[in-house]
């Protein structure tokens, strides 16, 4: 009998973050997964961050998380998106090479006193509704805490025309065992797709006949907190484009295709689509862009993303073909689609920990999440919870209104999934606070008072806000002068002096030529264009936090009968009844309750206190 | 909820009044107040009212069974011969029976509770009660059956149709879309328009419910108060026909020609040595500054004195009015209009020169809804944060920022809708709220 604090199953995203985490937290801890040299595997494109998912990797890095760390030790082309806009919806995505990727993730976990073990989990041991362990094909082992990060394993079937293959990922098998036992739990599951490309060499296709895309230079960081010294060898992406031939192709072999067969009934991504689904319902359209991505440094294979499939080899291989630039493509591996169960993260509290099965959190894929980002702050989330319980402290619950991952787990626990759940800026009603770059800003102390972050790191961190306080102070505040120039480049010339700081707040002055940089203050002079460009919108969406959390905190008193308040449905008062919520907050998180339910209760509330005023 | 009432008439003399009961269980005492033992909903009965054995009063009455009723609850009606003395008898009848006196808007906010009307109905419900105007009421009425959370609800879906394409750029700018057009500009652009136009139909109920404030002056005696008297309807103001018999402003509501006037009678002008009289006069004076009609009130022509009043007013809001041409002759040529209060001839055509004076100049005709100082400040807000989307379009000011105007624009009109949570936005409304009786 083997005994941890904590038992992570599945060696992904999620399941390594987990793992990294309570490990951090000074805790035993195992990782339990089919193939140990699978873990931290990328399993669909090379590339980590992105829209959206940039912010959520900084915030894994301010919490001392190694998704940021293992990009920058794997990274082989940077690209800084949406230059053109503001600082809070500006990402950073990484190609990473896909071995290097792999490589780092399991050097950092090597690093640690994780055990790693390579076994298939084929049972829980469950008494009581409590989780006490794993049953492994021939082993068990106990623990306080488990956690389940099992991908796209559940159920998983793939797609390749008509052929149907069990598993998540190619060449790996489905774990059935575990999956039985997880169906015997009568969780409420759903059924999700996704889909893939087909992987071709790069030496096969002709990249000068494509448009070059270059990253960053210089080339910048994933990590704030901890990157490496030397970044690696720096390559380009390619963007080429379908054409007409390719879609006759596509349209002429539909009713090969998996998806279209009706033998599909997983939902996919709208966001995702496959290139069929791409060709068909957007009929007015005939070219879509493909993005060639490179698979690693010394590799002579691309990911070409965009036309993830689920047709025939032949028909891949040709359509393909008939792409510029891809004329004499070699296939290493042919797309597929992929449909798998999720269990409803609806079921879930916003520790992750399932409300029905104690001891026992699910992260990752299984939620109904996809990317590798989502996952990974998913495993974070459950690792960090799994490790407080057992220290008895607090439950750790990020804020929609701090973090992207507060937003997702807020997002997913109160609303669950209709498609595969990815982030985007817009999910954020605070977008304008939770900028890729202020991550730090605003989590990293959190995750210090919890052990997540080590004292050096700290350090660090408030030095280089008391760097930028001072600069602020003593340099923007203080340096004034009586013109500046415009960003037609003419010199304005004001009635009085005016200092830098006041002068940033306009709209006209050229921010380049009015304060000349140098290396130490250049990323805190930016900080602060951004901080005063934004300050008007952050005041108003801050009162809208403060007045938010106020109603929130609104106490429901003990004794309230539903059933005086007419008005609400019987659905909403049973639930109501069930849940009795100690505050309007928390009836706002009850799924099914409405705002107007909310103000009848409001309503029945403050008529409650009218009545003992005048009592 | 308990059983409340209240009058739903206005407590003056008048030829019926209106009682309204709502509350569960406000069924249970129908056989000893109207000897009913039992009873079809909805049809109109004609019983005799007691409180205990003692008669109030024969009264009309009509019962709502719940939810079919105003407030969704059990509830009747209850129609009065419209004293006074029998309106406190039928009050002091409910209050014997346990029923309190409902506080303002208690109606309304059941019918709100029970779903039987939206917020933004019960708000402009509120303002059906209120209005002082034929014009009033009819773009109450407009406002009250949704056509104005139509038409936010509209605009708040054009916002949001830019707001996407906005986002769209922002979240997948990678995915070679090409979600801003040069289109995108036009359409803000012209959402502004539109919803500017439509803020210029909606009409400030503050504005509109301004009532038209007539003032009577003219020299002592003559006739200022029986005319007065006349165009009120009964006799307000004391006549005699001594001299300086009105010394201080009374002032009284009259309604004709579908609007409700505001008239006051002022005491006569004068050299006199009283000096309760003097300060009359003094007001008057300065009443006539604030007024929105002056009439001028004459037995005897006298040049000076109008031209003092024509001047005295400033713009043109004077009428010169002859009185008493049952004694002497209608001048026409001389006066604007010429009357006797004593026979009554030529009121027609004094009411009529009132209403068409206010019709040139008032509020007219022309306005679709009605709203409330909280609409027309959100909906400044709406027009700045539309304003700012397109400057910063304009601008090039980064892509977040627009679509964080836009959002505020829409949130804004969603929270006039009544489709966000908002603890303060129903505190506003119920704060305000003076209906239901």
């Amino acid at each position: 009998m083997y005994k941890f604090d904590v038992i992570v199953i599945g060696g992904g995203h999620a399941g390594a973050e987990a793992a990294f985490s309570i490990d951090r937290a000074g805790l035993s801890c195992a990782l339990i997964t089919m193939d140990e040299s699978k873990v931290g595997q990328m399993s669909c494109n090379p590339a980590i961050g992105g829209l959206g998912k940039s912010h959520i990797v900084r915030e894994i890095d301010a919490m001392g998380g190694l998704m940021a760390i293992a990009t920058d030790m794997s990274g082989i082309q940077y690209r800084t998106l949406n230059t053109r806009k503001g600082d809070a919806v500006q990402a950073l995505r990484v190609q990473c090479d896909r071995d290097l990727y792999k490589k780092a993730v399991q050097k950092i976990l090597n690093k640690t006193n994780i055990k790693i073990i390579s076994e298939e989990v084929v049972d829980l041991i469950i008494s009581k509704n409590s989780v006490l362990g794993v049953i492994t094909k021939d082993k068990r082992y106990l623990s306080k805490k488990t956690i389940l990060t099992t991908g796209t394993f559940l159920n998983g079937k793939m797609y390749t025309g008509r052929d149907v293959i069990s598993g998540g990922r190619t060449g790996e098998q489905p774990s059935i065992p575990l999956s039985k036992k997880l169906y015997g739990l009568k969780l409420p599951m759903g059924r999700l797709k996704t889909g893939t490309p087909a992987r071709i060499k790069l030496s096969s296709i002709d990249t000068s006949k494509m448009e070059d895309q270059p990253g960053d230079t210089p080339t910048p960081w994933m990590s704030i907190s901890n990157p490496p010294k030397k970044h690696q060898t720096q390559l380009s992406c390619f963007i080429t484009r379908t054409n007409k031939k390719t879609h006759e192709i596509i349209k002429n072999n539909i009713h090969l295709s998996a998806m279209y067969s009706g033998e599909i009934q997983g939902i996919g991504p709208r966001y995702c689509p496959s290139i069929e689904d791409k060709i068909f319902k957007f009929q007015n359209k005939d070219s879509h862009q493909i993005f060639i991505e490179p698979e690693g440094v010394k590799k002579d294979l691309v990911y070409p993303n965009g036309i993830s499939t689920s047709l025939p080899k032949e028909t891949q291989a040709e359509f393909i073909r008939s792409i510029k630039g891809m004329e004499n493509s070699e296939i290493t591996e042919y797309g597929y689609a992929v449909e798998y169960d999720f269990v409803d993260p609806r079921s879930l509290e916003k520790t992750l920990q399932l409300n029905s099965l104690s001891n026992l959190y699910l992260a990752g894929q299984i939620n109904g999440t996809t990317g590798y980002e989502e996952a990974a702050a998913q495993g974070l989330i459950a690792g960090i919870n799994a490790s407080n319980n057992i220290k008895k402290q607090e439950e750790f619950i990020l804020d929609r209104s701090e973090s992207y991952i507060g937003v997702m787990l807020d997002d997913l626990t109160s609303h669950g999934i209709t498609e595969p759940y990815r982030m985007f800026t817009s999910r954020a009603e605070h977008r304008l606070l939770l900028s890729q770059n202020n991550a730090q800003q605003r989590l990293l102390m959190k995750a210090r008072k919890i052990g997540m972050v080590d004292k050096e790191t700290e350090t660090k961190f408030l030095e280089n806000e008391r760097k930028y306080k001072d600069f602020v102070e003593q340099t923007l505040k203080k340096t004034k002068t009586n013109y500046f120039i415009n960003k037609k480049n003419t010199k304005t010339k004001l009635n009085e002096n005016k200092s830098l700081y006041k002068l940033l707040s306009r709209n006209d002055v050229n921010e380049k030529k009015l304060f000349k940089t140098n290396q130490t203050n250049e990323k805190h002079y930016q900080r602060a264009i951004t901080e005063i460009k934004y300050s008007g919108y952050i005041a108003k969406q801050l009162r809208e936090i403060n007045k938010t959390k106020k109603q929130n905190n609104k106490k429901i008193p003990k004794n309230i009968n539903y059933k005086e308040i007419s008005g609400l449905s019987n659905e909403v008062r049973e639930k109501l009844i069930n849940n009795k919520p100690k505050t309007i907050g928390g009836a706002n998180q009850i799924e099914g309750i409405t705002p107007a339910a909310l103000n009848l209760i409001l309503i029945h509330i403050k008529k409650g206190e009218l009545l003992k005023e005048n009592a | 909820m308990s059983v409340v009432y209240a009058l739903a008439t206005p407590a003056a003399k008048s030829a019926i009044c209106i009682f309204r009961v709502s509350g569960d269980g406000c069924f249970d005492d129908i056989a000893g107040l109207f000897g009913l033992d039992g009873f079809n909903p909805r049809t109109f009965y004609l019983v005799d009212m007691k409180n205990g054995e003692r008669l109030v009063d024969r009264v009309g009455l009509i019962l709502f069974k719940g939810p079919n009723s105003y407030t969704g609850e059990d509830s009747f009606e209850v129609y009065a011969h419209g004293s006074l003395g029998i309106m406190s008898l039928i009050s002091d009848t409910f209050d014997s029976h346990g029923y309190s006196e409902a506080p303002p808007g208690e109606f309304t906010k059941r019918a709100f509770l029970n779903d039987k009307i939206s917020l933004n109905e019960a708000e402009s419900l509120s303002d059906l009660i209120d209005s002082t105007s034929s014009d009033e009421v009819f773009l109450s009425g407009s406002s009250l059956f949704g056509d104005l959370s139509n038409r936010l609800a509209e605009y708040s879906e054009r916002v949001n149709l830019i707001r996407i394409r906005v986002e769209g750029e922002i979240d997948f700018s990678e995915e070679g879309e090409d979600f801003m057009d040069d289109g995108l500009l036009d359409d803000l652009q012209k959402v502004k328009e539109d919803f500017e136009s439509f803020v210029s139909l909606c009409a400030n109920k503050r504005d509109i419910s301004q009532k038209k404030n007539i003032l009577l002056v003219g020299p002592t005696n003559s006739g200022k108060s029986s005319i007065f008297n006349r165009l009120v309807g009964y006799e307000r103001a004391i006549v005699t026909d001594r001299p300086g018999t009105t010394r201080d402003m009374i002032s009284s509501e009259a309604f004709f020609e579908t609007s409700v006037f505001s008239i006051s009678d002022t005491a006569g002008m004068r050299k006199t040595d009283d000096v309760v009289e003097e300060r009359g006069i003094e007001i008057s004076l300065n009443q006539m500054s604030e007024a929105d009609l002056v009439l001028g009130v004459f037995e005897n022509y006298s040049e000076d004195m109008i031209s003092f009043l024509e001047k005295t007013c400033g713009s043109n809001k004077f009428l010169s009015v002859q009185n008493k041409i049952d004694i002497n002759k209608a001048d026409v040529k001389k006066y604007d209009c010429c009357v006797s209060a004593k026979s009554g001839d030529g009121f027609k055509e004094l009411r009529q020169e009132i209403a068409s004076f206010f019709n040139e100049t008032g509020v007219k005709n022309e306005k679709d809804f009605m709203v409330r100082d909280r609409h027309v400040k959100i909906f400044m807000s709406v027009t700045k944060n539309l304003e700012q989307a397109i400057q910063g379009l304009n601008n090039k000011k980064t892509l977040e920022l627009v679509a964080e105007d836009l959002k505020n624009a829409r949130s804004d009109l969603d929270e006039l809708i009544g489709r966000k949570f908002s603890d303060s936005l129903l505190g506003d409304i119920f704060s305000s709220f003076c209906i239901g009786k």
